[in-house]
C-alpha cells in the first residue's frame, strides 16, 4: 500500500507541473492545447541533453528550453496572429511528434540496444522520511517532487495574493481593463504561455529522464492531455489541480501496479489503463460549478 | 476567379510548398540531399499502378475522419475523438463480418455490417453530444478521452472474445474473402470504399449547404444563442451532429477492415484521427476540399514510406511533413484575413475618394 501511494505521488508530479502551468496560462485566457506536444518535446530534449552530457540537470535545462521554444511558436500563432487555439494545438502536436521522432533518429541513428540513462535518484529527506506512512510516502521522492511541493502553494499565493496574480486573472476575465491600466495584454498572455512551456518541458522530461531513463515516441501517450483535463476539473485553481493530480496519480499508479502484478482474472488490465480517462469523462460530466475564465480561448483584439 | 478564392488557392499552395521546404531542411540534417529525396518520393508514387492506387487507398479512411472533425466544427463543436470512433467502427466491422460471413450472402453481409458499424460508432459519438446537451460537459475533453477508452475496449476484445483461433497474437481471425470490399482496379488494393468516401464527401456537402438540417447545424455553429431564439433546438443539434460525426469516423473502420486489412490487429492506423483533423484544417472544413486534401496526405503517406525504404529516411518524415504543412496552413489563414482586410480598406478608401 505504501508502495502504491508513493508511486501515486511520483506519477502525479509531472501531471501537477503540467496542470499548474495550464492553470496559469488559462487564467490569462489562453488554452495551451499544445501541452501534449510540449510534454513530448520535453521528454525528447531531456533525454537528448541528459544522454549527451551525462548530466540530468543539463537534460532538464534542455527540456525547459525546448518547451519554451514550442510554447513561443504556439503563443505567437494564437496570441499575436489570433488563430484558433484548438486547431493550432493539434497542428503543433503532430509537428512536434514528428520532429522528436525524426531528430532522435538524426542524433542516435538506429541503436541496436535501447539507449538509457540513469533516472533521477530518490532522495529521502532526513527525519521527515522516517515518519511512518506519511513520511515514507511524501518524503521519499525525487527532487522534482520536492520542487513541486514548493511551486504548487507558491502558484496559489501568486495567483490570489499578489498584483501579478490579479493581472493574470484579469487578462482572462476582462482584458480591456488590463489594457486600460497600461499593461500589455498580449505580453501577459505570451509570458504565461512561455511559463507553461517551461513547466510542461520539465513535466515531459520527468517521464524520460526522471523515471523511465529512456525515450520512445509514445512515452507521453496522452499525459499532457490529462494535465490539461486536470486544469479544467480543478476549476482553474491550483488547489483543485492538486486534488485532481492526487486522484489521477493514484489511478495511474494503480494501473502500473496492476500490470506489474500480472493478469487479474476478474478485472482486465485494460480497465485499469482506461481508468484515468474514464475518470476524466465522469468528472467532466458531474462537475457543476465551473469557474471558467470568461475569455478562455478568445483572442484579444485591441481596438485601433 | 474571385479574389477570396484566389487567395485560398495561392496561400494554401504556398503553405504546402513551405511545408516541403521546411521538411527538406530537416532532411539535410541526415546528410541527405532533400531534392533527391523528393525526387524519389515523386517517382516512387508514380512508379507503378499498384503504388499509385495506394494513394487513394490511404486517402479513403482519412476522408472519413476529416469529415468527422469538419462536420462538428460547422456546429462550432470539437470532435477530437475520431480515432476512438474509428476503433469502435473497426471492432464492430470485424465482429459483424466474422459473425455473418457464413450466414448471409456476401453482399448482404457487407450491407448489414456497414449499417451496424455506422450505427454503433454513431451511438458512441452521440454520447459526447448527449453529455454536452444534457450536462453542459466540455465536448473537447470528453471526445479526447473517449479515444483512450475505445482503444482499451478494442485491446481488451482483441485479447479475449475476438482473438484469433490459434490464440497466439492479440488479433482477430482473417475475414473470409467473400466479405472483402470489391476491388475497383484489379492488381491494386483500391477498393470500392474509396468511391463510398468520395460520395460521402459530396453527400455531406449537400447535407450541410443544401438542406434545412445543414442550415440549422451551421446556424448553431455561427451563433448558438441566435439560433435558439429563432426556434432551433441546439441540444438536439449537438446530439445529432455528434451522431453523424461518429458514424463518419466509424465508416472508416468499415472500409479499413473490410477493404484493406481484412482482419483487426492491435493499434492499427493509430494516426488517422489526428491526420483527419489536419486534412480538415487544410481544406478549411469544406467537404469537397477534404477529398483533395486527403489525397495529398495519402500521397505523403505512400511516398514517405517508400522514401524511407529507398533512401533510408525514417518514416517519421511523414508526420514531420504533415505537421509543417499544417502549421503553414494556419499561418495562411492569418495571411488571408490580412489580405482580405486590406482589400476592404482599399475599397472603402476608393469609395471615400469618389
Amino acid at each position: 500500500m505504501i508502495n502504491l501511494l508513493s508511486m501515486a505521488i511520483m506519477m502525479g508530479t509531472p501531471l501537477l507541473f503540467g496542470a499548474i502551468a495550464e492553470v496559469i496560462a488559462e487564467r490569462t485566457g489562453v488554452m495551451v492545447t499544445a501541452i501534449e506536444g510540449i510534454f513530448i518535446v520535453g521528454a525528447w530534449a531531456g533525454f537528448v541533453g541528459g544522454y549527451l552530457s551525462g548530466s540530468l540537470a543539463i537534460g532538464f535545462l534542455f527540456a525547459i528550453i525546448a518547451g519554451v521554444i514550442v510554447a513561443s511558436l504556439y503563443g505567437w500563432i494564437c496570441i499575436y496572429l489570433k488563430q484558433h487555439q484548438v486547431v493550432t494545438g493539434v497542428a503543433i502536436n503532430i509537428l512536434v511528434l514528428g520532429l522528436s521522432a525524426f531528430l532522435y533518429r538524426v542524433i542516435f541513428g538506429v541503436p541496436t540496444i535501447p539507449l538509457t540513462v540513469n533516472p533521477l535518484a530518490v532522495i529521502p529527506i532526513p527525519l521527515l522520511s522516517s515518519i511512518p506512512v506519511i513520511g515514507e510516502v511524501l518524503f521519499n521522492q525525487n527532487i522534482l517532487t520536492y520542487i513541486i511541493y514548493i511551486i504548487a502553494p507558491l502558484s496559489y499565493f501568486m495567483l490570489y495574493k499578489t498584483s501579478l496574480g490579479l493581472t493574470i486573472r484579469s487578462a482572462g476575465e476582462n482584458p480591456e481593463a488590463v489594457d486600460v491600466a497600461g499593461i500589455n495584454v498580449y505580453k501577459v498572455r505570451f509570458l504565461a504561455v512561455l511559463f507553461a512551456g517551461a513547466m510542461g518541458g520539465i513535466a515531459g522530461a520527468f517521464y524520460s529522464i526522471g523515471f523511465l531513463g529512456l525515450f520512445t515516441t509514445n512515452i507521453i501517450g496522452g499525459r499532457g492531455w490529462i494535465a490539461f483535463a486536470i486544469c479544467f476539473l480543478g476549476n482553474w485553481n491550483p488547489k483543485g489541480a492538486i486534488i485532481g493530480t492526487l486522484a489521477f496519480g493514484f489511478a495511474e499508479a494503480l494501473a502500473i501496479y496492476m500490470q506489474a502484478k500480472g493478469g487479474n482474472s476478474f478485472f482486465p488490465n485494460e480497465l485499469f489503463i482506461a481508468i484515468p480517462y474514464i475518470m476524466t469523462i465522469v468528472l467532466t460530466i458531474s462537475r457543476k460549478s465551473f469557474n471558467i475564465p470568461t475569455k478562455l480561448g478568445i483572442p484579444y483584439k485591441k481596438e485601433n | 476567379m474571385n479574389a477570396k478564392l484566389r487567395d485560398l488557392f495561392v496561400t494554401n499552395i504556398m503553405a504546402i510548398v513551405l511545408g516541403f521546404v521546411a521538411s527538406g531542411i530537416m532532411i539535410l540534417f541526415l546528410n541527405k540531399n532533400p531534392i533527391d529525396a523528393y525526387y524519389v518520393l515523386l517517382t516512387s508514387i508514380l512508379r507503378d499502378q499498384y503504388t499509385f492506387a495506394d494513394i487513394f487507398v490511404k486517402a479513403t479512411p482519412l476522408m472519413f475522419t476529416a469529415l468527422a472533425f469538419a462536420f462538428t466544427y460547422k456546429a462550432n463543436l470539437y470532435n477530437i475523438g475520431a480515432q476512438g470512433q474509428f476503433y469502435i467502427g473497426a471492432v464492430i466491422a470485424v465482429a459483424g463480418s466474422l459473425f455473418f460471413e457464413n450466414i448471409l450472402p456476401s453482399w448482404l453481409t457487407l450491407f448489414v455490417v456497414l449499417i451496424l458499424t455506422v450505427l454503433g460508432a454513431g451511438i458512441w459519438g452521440s454520447f459526447i453530444g448527449f453529455v454536452k446537451a444534457r450536462y453542459n460537459a466540455n465536448e473537447f475533453l470528453v471526445s479526447l478521452m473517449s479515444t483512450y477508452v475505445a482503444l482499451a475496449i478494442m485491446n481488451y476484445l482483441l485479447r479475449t472474445v475476438l482473438i484469433e483461433g490459434k490464440g497466439e497474437y492479440p488479433q482477430s481471425d482473417p475475414l473470409n474473402s467473400s466479405v472483402w470490399l470489391p476491388k475497383i482496379i484489379s492488381g491494386t488494393r483500391l477498393h470500392i470504399g474509396f468511391v463510398l468516401a468520395v460520395l460521402t464527401c459530396i453527400g455531406i456537402w449537400i447535407l450541410l449547404y443544401k438542406t434545412p438540417l445543414g442550415y440549422r447545424i451551421r446556424a448553431v455553429g455561427y451563433n448558438a444563442e441566435a439560433a435558439r431564439m429563432s426556434g432551433i433546438n441546439s441540444k438536439k443539434i449537438y446530439i445529432l451532429a455528434f451522431f453523424i460525426s461518429g458514424a463518419l469516423a466509424g465508416a472508416a473502420g468499415f472500409t479499413e477492415v473490410n477493404g484493406v486489412q481484412h482482419m483487426l490487429v492491435q493499434g492499427f492506423n493509430a494516426d488517422i484521427g489526428t491526420a483527419g483533423i489536419g486534412i480538415a484544417i487544410l481544406a478549411n472544413g469544406n467537404p469537397i476540399g477534404i477529398i483533395f486534401a486527403a489525397i495529398l496526405f495519402g500521397a505523403l503517406k505512400v511516398g514517405g514510406t517508400i522514401m524511407g525504404q529507398m533512401s533510408n529516411i525514417p518514416t517519421s518524415i511523414i508526420e514531420l511533413m504533415q505537421g509543417f504543412v499544417m502549421v503553414f496552413v494556419i499561418l495562411a489563414y492569418f495571411l488571408r484575413t490580412w489580405l482580405d482586410n486590406n482589400r476592404e480598406k482599399r475599397k472603402l478608401q476608393k469609395a471615400v475618394l469618389k
